[in-house]
């Protein structure tokens, strides 16, 4: 009985995990662009392994392995968001295109070559003037 | 019971996971290759996490603990290079 109750709730965290990877690589599959694609991986990959090894912890039961379980998810969730963070920034100073209609309201990068190219400027008159 | 759902969740990842192949396949940068193959890698790590209970073979979980770092520091290094034209 009681065994029957932890399947149950099991079965639930093992099929919400499912539907949030499946979500996810659908967005992969469909969305037009680098940065829209990470989006989507991201969060819907990190929170669907979460919900599975919380679905496992209540499997195994066993409090050596459920120790080993948390650490492996919190190296998933840690992990996750700094390899897509990483991503983003590399697909931005590369100058990867966005999608058809997509604008940028503060663009880092071409504000600090601006900044740079002033300053070099700057130095050239002094050396001018000396 | 269990078991029956666990197989069918095992044959569904590796599904989710050939529809990763087809981005990674069809990408136009090489950072759309990188995203997909993230999400193999971690489908991958759940699928070891299954077998592990459905062959009651707890080692299994250290075996997934390891894929983990290897598949985290393989990523960096990849982003290491395309960002700085070379590792170290």
């Amino acid at each position: 009985m009681n065994k029957m109750v932890h399947h149950y709730i099991a079965i639930f965290f093992l099929f919400g995990g499912f539907f949030f990877l499946l979500v996810g690589v659908i967005g992969l599959l469909r969305l037009p662009d680098v940065y829209t694609r990470m989006h989507a991986m991201g969060k819907c990959d990190t929170l669907g392994a979460g919900l599975i090894v919380i679905a496992l912890m209540i499997l195994i039961g066993d409090i050596t392995n459920i120790t080993k379980l948390v650490l492996i998810g919190v190296m998933i969730a840690t992990i996750n968001p700094i390899i897509t963070h990483l991503i983003a920034k590399t697909a931005y100073n590369r100058g990867t295109p966005m999608a058809e209609g997509s604008f940028l309201i503060n663009d880092y990068v071409a504000s600090q070559r601006r900044r740079r190219r002033s300053r070099v400027e700057v130095a050239k008159k002094g050396d001018e003037n000396s | 019971m269990i078991v029956t759902v666990l197989y069918s969740l095992v044959v569904g990842l590796v599904i989710i996971s050939f529809v990763a192949i087809v981005r990674a396949y069809y990408g136009p940068t090489v950072l759309d290759r990188m995203v997909a193959m993230n999400v193999i890698t971690t489908n991958v790590v759940i699928i070891i996490l299954m077998f592990a209970y459905i062959d009651r073979s707890f080692y299994y979980i250290d075996v997934a603990f390891v894929f983990v770092i290897g598949a985290f520091i393989a990523t960096l290094c990849i982003l290491k290079l395309l960002r700085e034209g070379h590792i170290i």
